[in-house]
């Protein structure tokens, strides 16, 4: 299984990316780290690039509300992403908000798993679940 | 005297040849109605006969290279990364597709010399469908190479002929991997170069390799300091009679991409004063700051049509304009450069015949004021004894 | 006119910089008093110098921090850069700068330098007369020395692999050695008209499991960059690892190699300290457990026998720190220093064996690089693996040497990537972790490891 992963924007917290790339690792993921501030379009040209099947975008200081609206219009440009699983960690908003309203707003954004303030392994157990689920129907 | 010194050094522009001993350096305008053997003979006949077969070094720039068709997967890997290893090859002509829009994409009817095709890293394949076949059976090209993942090469080559097939210029870790493709096409150029009727001639008077500018002052650029006072940052300009090329210091980019050299180069393909003179124009025209330029240099638009030395030179000093601007963030191009970081910038080629420091400094203020709103103040080099090009020549004569 | 001169012209020719004036600043270099240079102070001193850390953007909010620091009864005060500066762009750090004077609220995370000038900043060193050290983190910090050099700031922290694999994700390495290489000449080149400006490389680096062996080898790498230009008085410095044993190993085989291959190269005349920072990871929020730890690092510092420390705050943990909590970490370790006393020699040999031969091995293969120059088989080095820095941000590291804490909290080597630890070396490390766990479990030990202090 790949993955394609990475802290998107002016985001500098390398010590979890580097965690979540060895956390993906030893749970067997084949994974393209694009490390910190990473584009929107460089996650995407990676996954075509790669041929991933999943898509990790972490978000630590807030700002992914910023960018998040621009998921859907800019992935409607490629034509071979439509198997994606697109998923979403970190600190999703700014200040308090709770995970009701934020899960269902990043779905809305184009993202199949999101997790506000989740720890790693929990995470990532979230995204097994999800991938399994996925392959028997 | 070191060995060197003997040596005679030519370089054959699109516009201009230059001719240059150990003492002196000679500038001529090319006459279009002789061949380049004769138009040399005629006009430094006596220089070149004090030679040597074996003492003499020739490049040119005058065929405007090889015309080039990247076909890749995605805009930030495979298109960028062939894009910057083809620039750095020497090549001037590149378009670009991507390839998932391939069929809305119109044919070129010009024939191409080389098409490339990228993409995909080794584990991945199947990412060139017969939509590629398709679209090469209607192109017509000289040349086919692929670059792309290693198990669609085979499937390439098994449905496409002549195709030349590299290693993949990404890697697993998704960096570029430059060598293998840069000699291909620096080989390629080079071939064609020898290729091109009037340059056969050349090969009368000399028995070493003809090779192209670009490469010629890439070869000098970690040398530069030799010459010049030159502080990185900078970039170098050669605003020729057909194209405007660019060698940068990497520094001035935010780029992911990790290359061998401290320098990348890009071309303005249409930017000239001479035989892209029409272009150079329509894209002043386009600029809305061109007017208060030309007023600044107390000029009116009429000036395009003049055929004077006024209006050489005024063309000159829209060139230099123009080019900052498409390399910065006000015309995004290829490129965008933090040009507030540069700390030089170097002009070669024949604008340094027309103009000088002052003239040039004057324009480079006009775009820092307009366009960045900034008093800097790059130290600009004018290169008006070609060294440049002698430097990249001789260090490529002493290797040979 | 020689190279570099022409260079500096061009360099200090900045829109940013209010006409330099190069024989006044020699003049003034050349009659400075002692007490601003640092090198002075290390070879006159009784016992550790303690340096804090800090800057402010307005001069006067500067000027107040140092008041507070020399009341604490510091050493060797700092000159922190705000990071406009950092990343040379000039014209924001100005903006920012008026903002912050206009409106009582800080803009900048530092000091801009460059904005305020070597004129006015100077007045400040020369009233304080104390050593200056400057820290910032840039990697082309051409114009920035110059103008700490002339302000009277005769300590230049950072380095081209120090200040940038930490920091930066894409700022072209090669580049950085030149521009690094600039800064040696220019401070070989005041060193000659007074007492020698004394470099020190960033041992911290990422502050995150970098194992010993990493951290000596790119301290020694600086050091060998920084003496063949002609520098004089260089610091080699580590950040507290967690053990206080590692820690004293650390001390003694960094002092021990860097005099070794500073003679390889016919350096031995150059001066060289070592300077241990304490705690640089992720700190407590906690205060009160800050200052704990502060006070511990500080009886660590002793046991190393640092030439000098380098101090946090209790406030690490929320923010840029209040000049009040930064002078209270000055007096407090100061007391520690004064009351600390009949500390015992301690040593492992095996340990220092292990670590030499680390770094000799790593060292050897940088040598044994074919490029022509020692920076180029730096660099290479650095791309193809044979260094690298654990949580580097930049795209030019491998990152794929892995770290582990054993159950001493000594920082051990799991996964060598292309790094050439010595295979001897590679299975005692390896042995002193328990490594029988699912791979998950490693993860989560080392997500622990990361943050053994909070």
């Amino acid at each position: 299984m790949k993955i394609v992963t990475g802290v998107i924007g002016n985001d500098i917290h390398v010590v979890a990316n580097r965690l979540m790339d060895l956390s993906l690792n030893a749970r067997g993921y084949e994974v393209f780290n694009l490390g910190v501030n990473t584009y929107l379009e460089e996650f995407f040209d990676a996954s075509v690039e790669t041929g991933a099947d999943v898509l990790l975008i972490s978000s630590l200081n807030g700002e992914a509300e910023g960018w998040a609206r621009d998921v859907k219009p800019l992935m409607s440009r490629y034509n071979s992403l439509d198997n994606l699983v697109m998923m979403i960690g970190g600190n999703l908003t700014v200040g308090s908000g709770s995970a009701t309203d934020i899960i269902p707003r990043y779905q809305k954004y184009g993202f199949d798993l999101v997790c506000h303030q989740v720890d790693l392994n929990t995470g990532l157990d979230m995204l097994e679940d999800y991938l399994k689920e996925h392959k028997t129907s | 005297m070191s060995a060197e010194s003997n040596k005679l050094l030519i370089d054959i522009g699109s516009t201009y040849f230059k001719v240059s001993t150990s003492n002196s350096i000679e500038q001529h305008f090319r006459d279009f109605n002789r061949t380049i053997l004769d138009d040399l003979t005629q006009k430094c006949g006596d220089t070149v006969q004090r030679y040597d077969q074996s003492d003499v070094h020739i490049c040119s720039s005058a065929n405007g290279g090889l015309s080039t068709l990247i076909i890749g997967l995605t805009q930030s890997y495979s298109l960028k990364y062939a894009t910057n290893i083809a620039y750095n090859s020497g090549i001037n002509i590149i378009d670009s597709i991507v390839f998932q829009d391939i069929e809305t994409y119109s044919v070129p009817s010009d024939l191409i010399d080389v098409v490339i095709v990228v993409g995909g890293i080794d584990s991945n394949s199947g990412l060139f469908d017969e939509r590629l076949d398709n679209y090469l059976a209607k192109l017509n090209y000289s040349n086919f190479v692929f670059v792309g993942n290693e198990p669609d090469a085979q499937a390439i080559k098994s449905r496409i002929d002549n195709v030349t097939l590299l290693p993949n210029i990404i890697d697993n870790r998704l960096h570029i991997v430059e060598t293998h493709l840069k000699d291909y096409l620096t080989n390629l150029y080079q071939q064609d170069i020898e290729g091109k009727e009037d340059i056969k001639h050349l090969y009368k008077i000399t028995s070493n390799q003809i090779y192209s500018t670009p490469y010629v002052v890439n070869k000098s650029l970690p040398l530069i300091n030799a010459s010049f006072s030159v502080t990185d940052p900078f970039i170098l300009l050669d605003i020729g009679g057909a194209t405007t090329d660019v060698h940068y210091s990497k520094d001035l980019l935010t780029d992911n991409i990790v290359t061998e050299q401290g320098h990348d180069r890009i071309v303005f393909k249409k930017l000239g004063v001479y035989k892209s003179r029409q272009s150079l124009i329509f894209t002043a025209e386009n600029n809305e700051f061109s007017y208060e330029l030309l007023m600044h240099l107390k000029v009116t638009e009429n000036i395009y049509n003049e055929n004077s030395e006024k209006a050489t030179k005024i063309l000159m000093q829209l060139a230099i304009f123009l080019v900052l601007c498409k390399m910065s963030h006000y015309r995004p191009a290829y490129v965008t450069l933090k040009l507030l970081a540069m700390n030089s910038i170097v002009f070669t080629g024949g604008i340094t015949k027309v103009l000088t420091t002052e003239d040039i400094e004057d324009v480079v203020a006009f775009f820092y004021r307009k366009i960045l709103n900034s008093e800097h103040k790059p130290a600009t080099v004018l290169d008006n004894n070609y060294d440049i090009w002698t430097l990249g020549a001789k260090e490529h004569a002493a290797c040979q | 006119m020689s190279q570099l001169q022409e260079e500096r012209d061009i360099i200090l020719g900045n829109e940013n910089v209010d006409s330099f004036d190069f024989d006044e600043v020699r003049e003034f270099v050349r009659g400075a008093d002692k007490n601003l240079f640092i090198s002075h102070a290390f070879a006159n001193r009784d016992k550790m110098l303690v340096q804090p850390r800090g800057g402010f953007p307005t001069y006067e909010k500067q000027y107040a921090l140092y008041e507070f620091f020399v009341d604490a009864n510091v050493d060797v005060l700092p000159l922190t850069i705000d990071s406009n500066t950092r990343l040379n762009d000039y014209a924001t750090a100005k903006k920012m700068l008026r903002l912050s004077e206009a409106n009582e609220v800080d803009m900048l995370n530092g000091y801009p330098l460059v904005n305020h000038g070597y004129r006015t900043t100077r007045k400040m060193m020369t009233h304080f007369n104390h050593p200056v050290s400057l820290r910032h983190g840039t990697p082309d910090a051409r114009l920035l020395i110059e103008i700490a050099i002339a302000s009277g700031i005769f300590e230049i922290e950072g380095g081209p692999i120090t200040y940038l694999l930490p920091y930066s994700k894409n700022f072209p390495l090669d580049k950085a050695f030149l521009y690094w290489k600039y800064v040696e000449r220019v401070c070989a080149d005041y060193s000659t008209l007074n007492l020698p400006i004394n470099r020190e490389s960033f041992g911290p680096l990422t502050a995150t499991l970098v194992p010993p062996s990493i951290t000596i080898v790119i301290q020694l790498l600086e050091m060998l960059l920084s003496l063949e230009e002609g520098v004089k008085s260089f610091s080699v410095s580590f950040s507290q690892q967690g053990s206080m044993i590692q820690d004293i190993v650390t001390g003694k085989v960094t002092r021990a190699l860097a005099k070794h291959y500073a003679k390889e190269i016919g350096c031995e005349d150059a001066d060289i300290h070592l300077v241990y920072h304490q705690w640089m990871g992720a700190f407590p929020t906690n205060r009160d457990s800050a200052d704990q730890l502060i006070n511990m690092s500080t009886v660590i510092a002793s046991m190393v026998g640092a030439d000098k420390i380098i101090t946090k705050t209790r406030e690490e943990a929320v923010g840029i720190p209040t000049k009040e909590a930064n002078a209270q970490t000055v007096a407090n370790t100061q007391y520690t220093l004064n009351i600390l006393s009949g500390l015992p020699a301690i040593s492992d040999e095996q340990e220092e064996e292990i670590l030499t031969a680390e770094v000799h091995a790593i060292m050897e293969a940088v040598f044994n690089d074919p490029a022509d120059t020692l920076w180029r088989k730096v660099f290479n080095s650095i791309k193809n693996g044979v260094i690298d820095v654990p949580f580097s941000p930049h795209i030019i590291n491998h990152n794929k040497m892995i770290t582990i804490r054993d159950s001493n909290k000594n920082i051990r080597i799991i996964e060598r990537g292309n790094v050439p630890i010595p295979d001897h070396c590679y299975q005692y490390e390896r042995s002193c972790c328990d490594l029988d766990k699912d791979t998950t479990d490693i993860v989560n030990d080392i997500i622990h490891d990361i943050g053994i202090m909070q």
